[in-house]
């Protein structure tokens, strides 16, 4: 089944296109990953990944600064008019108050038990609703600014805050309830933007915090008819503190921390800036904000933005050492050799008449062709545990698994290229044994081999390793056209397994028309 | 002298549009040369290639040592060396380097043979074999197929390219070859070699077998050819009347070439005296000749 002579025979026949394509496809492999791990392509990604994340904190800090903008105002406004309400109602906030504790203690009496919070609150809303509708008239007259609605919400916070704590009176008591209000909204917002629970909560305790401070800021400034400018002046510099402050706990110097902390400022007084700009020009308030609050990727068209973001994301190396080098380039000499050497193995000899020496010997047809597949295995197998070594070693001299590569993806590439020629080289056997003709056998086993790899080069430039903003999604139709899809390099690259059925495949690719090759070759005429 | 060593009974292979080979029936015993003889196409190399077990045939026997030739060719080939028609040697550097690796094919060890087919043939095989000449390319082939003194030779046109100096060389080798008992088939498009070597020769034409002929008996023959010259036409003329079995008349020259028997040849002189002779010369009949005229009377029957 085996001809030693034959096999030294077809050696000899071939060594020199067996080193040649070994040595230059190596060389190519070493420089390749070499000086692919010496440039660090992976820089501009992460460099715009740093753009993209940036103009996330960007958009973030925008957002805080027009919030806290928001809340300054309606801060100022509330303390004007609590000011106004305490003086002219304390009466009947007195007589509110004490209806509620009234309609409580009769509650207890009534039920035997303490009323639980949405009792209370119930409690609280019912009297609220009978005060205004008793002294609705009396209050747009003293405060004609005042939104009923929010108004009840207040009040009933007032109660409930009174219910917390029933020291507090007058102004105090008002404001108390204020807060409550800035708290509820806070968490109910921060809730409906799919925040957690816990975030939730400490955004809404924050929000409340910062009311407060607010209150006391108001009281340095005193009372006004716009508090426009200080709001902005407000937030421009609690944004400069905190920022400041942070920079400084982390560790920054004092020049570092003020740099940033400027940076911060001016990003939050071009937000407010442009807040008031949209508003002036009589925007709602929820438009104005969706305009302040823009980063760098809101101002670029959004296909662009996608492309850039996805440029940030691609892995250069995945797509140049895998994509390219081992699906296309790396395989282009390998197949070269293969299609040569395979014509030559049969079908060369068998047009030339050279296989008459081997044949009017005592050698068997299945001798021929089993040796001479086992010569292309062995000349295959011996190519790229060359190339693997060269790889596996170009890998270790660039940083072994700190690169981008690490050795068991790099090990599962030349596998994978390894099954791809092992399947083309089946191809082209079973051509080089079924024609006599060598432009027959080089024409079908050599021309779809080729063609195959054009078609990979080709639906390259439509399959998702290349960014969308390259992409041709039409061309991605190339690579059902090409066996060399079913090496998936990005499978490997993920991590995930599906590479692993696709390998099988490529296989039994190799081991169909090797067989079928040995087959034929028995049985068919030959020209000798 | 009587055991069969290729026999080829009713061997078929219709290649479509009259081509191919048809009905071919020989046999060749052990110890003979036979022969083939043709133009090209007429399915000299496809019935070797059939004896050889390179093509299957469509129908028909071919055994070689009682062997199917397709079935157990390998087997065969033990007792089998071979000239291929066409001379392309393998992808390798020089004749000795080819030559050891088909010793190493064929499980040759003693070399001798070898190198005393390469001093008689002149043959430098060292000589790079892409670089080869027509001549040395085929020197190197009939080295590789005789080196390992097997008892059946099958040669496929092997005096192609030989100068004819080398040619007798060759001729003389396979002499030899046949006087140590070795079984021959060769084929030629020369009649003269043929008739030097082979025992029978059979002449193909368009696949088919017309005629198989025995070079001893037509060696022997005791039918002669004589060419008459008259001096005068009126001989010429009168000789013309006279029954015998004229082949052939040139009546420019006063000519005639007559067939005859070796025992009616006296009676052939007692006419001759009558004429004025100017000569007379046998005409060798050989086997270009009889071959010729078969195939022309082969054609008539068949009307082609």
């Amino acid at each position: 089944m085996f001809s030693k002579a034959l096999f030294k025979q077809t050696m000899k026949a071939n060594w020199i296109k067996w080193v040649a394509v070994t040595v230059a496809t190596c060389v190519m492999l070493a420089i390749v990953i070499i000086v692919l791990g010496n440039l660090g392509i992976n820089d501009i990604r992460d460099s715009l990944k740093d753009v993209f994340t940036q103009a996330d904190q960007e958009a973030y800090l925008k957002d805080n600064s027009v919030d806290l903008y928001e809340l300054y105002l309606t801060t100022a406004e509330t303390n004007d008019q609590m000011d106004t309400f305490s003086s002219v109602g304390s009466t009947f906030i007195n007589n509110l108050v004490s209806d509620f504790d009234a309609a409580l203690t009769n509650y207890e009496t009534e039920n035997g038990a303490e009323p639980n919070k949405s009792t209370i609150k119930q409690i609280a809303q019912e009297k609220v609703d009978a005060f205004i509708v008793q002294y609705g008239g009396m209050i747009e007259m003293f405060m004609p600014d005042v939104n009923v609605e929010d108004l009840k919400i207040l009040l009933v916070n007032v109660l409930l805050a009174h219910n917390e704590n029933a020291d507090l009176t007058g102004k105090d008591l008002l404001m108390e309830g204020y807060y409550l209000t800035v708290y509820d909204n806070a968490y109910s917002v921060a809730v409906e933007e799919g925040k957690t629970e816990e975030e939730a909560l400490s955004e809404a305790v924050e929000a409340k915090a910062q009311a407060k401070l607010m209150v006391v800021n108001l009281g340095e400034v005193g009372k006004q008819t716009d508090y426009k400018n200080y709001a902005k002046s407000y937030v421009n510099n609690s944004m400069y503190t905190m920022v400041h402050d942070s920079q400084i706990e982390e560790g920054a110097t004092e020049d570092e921390a003020k740099q940033y902390a400027v940076s911060v400022k001016v990003i939050s007084n071009t937000a407010i800036s442009t807040y008031q700009l949209w508003l002036a020009e009589g925007e709602t308030a929820e438009d104005a904000k969706i305009e302040a609050t823009k980063s760098i990727s809101d101002q670029i068209p959004e296909k662009v933005a996608v492309a850039l973001e996805e440029l940030g994301d691609m892995d250069m190396y995945g797509l140049i050492i895998g994509s390219i080098f081992y699906r296309i380039a790396g395989l282009l000499l390998p197949m070269v050799f293969v299609i040569m050497v395979a014509n030559g193995l049969l079908a060369g000899q068998v047009d030339s008449g050279s296989m008459a020496y081997v044949l009017s010997t005592p050698t068997k047809r299945r001798s021929v062709t089993v040796t001479q597949m086992a010569y292309m295995l062995f000349a295959l197998l011996s190519m790229f545990a060359i190339v693997t070594a060269v790889s596996v070693l170009s890998v270790w001299i660039v940083g072994g698994n700190n690169f981008a590569i690490n050795f068991a993806e790099i090990l599962l590439f030349n596998l994978g290229a390894f099954l791809t020629m092992f399947a083309f080289a089946g191809f082209c056997f079973m051509c080089s044994a079924i024609f006599n003709r060598t432009k027959y056998s080089l024409s079908i086993g050599g021309g779809l081999t080729i063609f195959m790899l054009v078609c990979t080069i080709l639906g390259l430039f439509g399959s998702n390793v290349v960014p969308s903003a390259m992409r041709i999604d039409a061309m991605n139709f190339f690579n059902y056209l090409s066996i060399i899809t079913f090496f998936d390099t990005t499978s490997i690259l993920a991590g995930t397994l599906s590479y692993l059925w696709k390998f099988g495949i490529l296989l039994g690719i190799g081991v169909i028309t090797f067989i079928i090759g040995i087959f034929t070759f028995d049985k068919k005429d030959l020209p000798l | 002298m009587e055991e069969e060593i290729i026999e080829v009974k009713d061997l078929t292979k219709d290649y479509g549009e009259g081509k191919g080979i048809f009905d071919i029936s020989f046999s060749v015993k052990k110890g003979e040369t036979f022969g083939f003889v043709g133009t090209n196409g007429s399915g000299k190399t496809t019935t070797i290639r059939h004896i050889m077990g390179f093509l299957k045939s469509r129908s028909g026997i071919v055994k070689v040592l009682g062997m199917d030739a397709w079935n157990d060719s390998c087997e065969i080939k033990k007792f089998v060396e071979y000239i291929p028609g066409e001379i392309a040697f393998p992808d390798l550097r020089d004749g000795i380097t080819f030559l050891k690796n088909q010793a190493e094919l064929l499980g040759l060890k003693n070399m001798d043979k070898a190198d005393y087919l390469i001093k008689r043939l002149q043959l430098d095989p060292s000589a790079n074999l892409k670089r080869m000449s027509k001549g040395m390319k085929q020197k190197t082939a009939i080295v590789a197929a005789l080196m390992a003194d097997k008892d059946i030779l099958i040669l496929d046109e092997p005096s192609t390219g030989l100068d004819p100096l080398m040619r007798e060389t060759f001729l003389n080798l396979i002499l030899e070859e046949k006087k140590a008992g070795r079984t021959i088939l060769m084929s030629s498009q020369m009649f003269d070699e043929l008739e030097l070597t082979c025992d029978r020769v059979a002449l193909i034409f368009n696949g088919r077998i017309v005629d198989i002929a025995d070079i001893n008996s037509l060696k022997n023959s005791d039918v002669k050819y004589y060419k008459i010259e008259f001096t005068n036409n009126l001989d010429f003329e009168k000789f013309k009347k006279l029954k015998y079995d004229i082949t052939r008349i040139q009546e420019k020259y006063n000519q005639v070439t007559i067939k005859i028997l070796d025992k009616d040849i006296n009676k052939l002189f007692k006419d001759l005296k009558k004429f004025e002779v100017k000569f007379i010369s046998e005409v060798k009949h050989n086997l270009e000749k009889y071959f010729k005229e078969v195939l022309s009377k082969y054609k008539e029957g068949k009307n082609v």
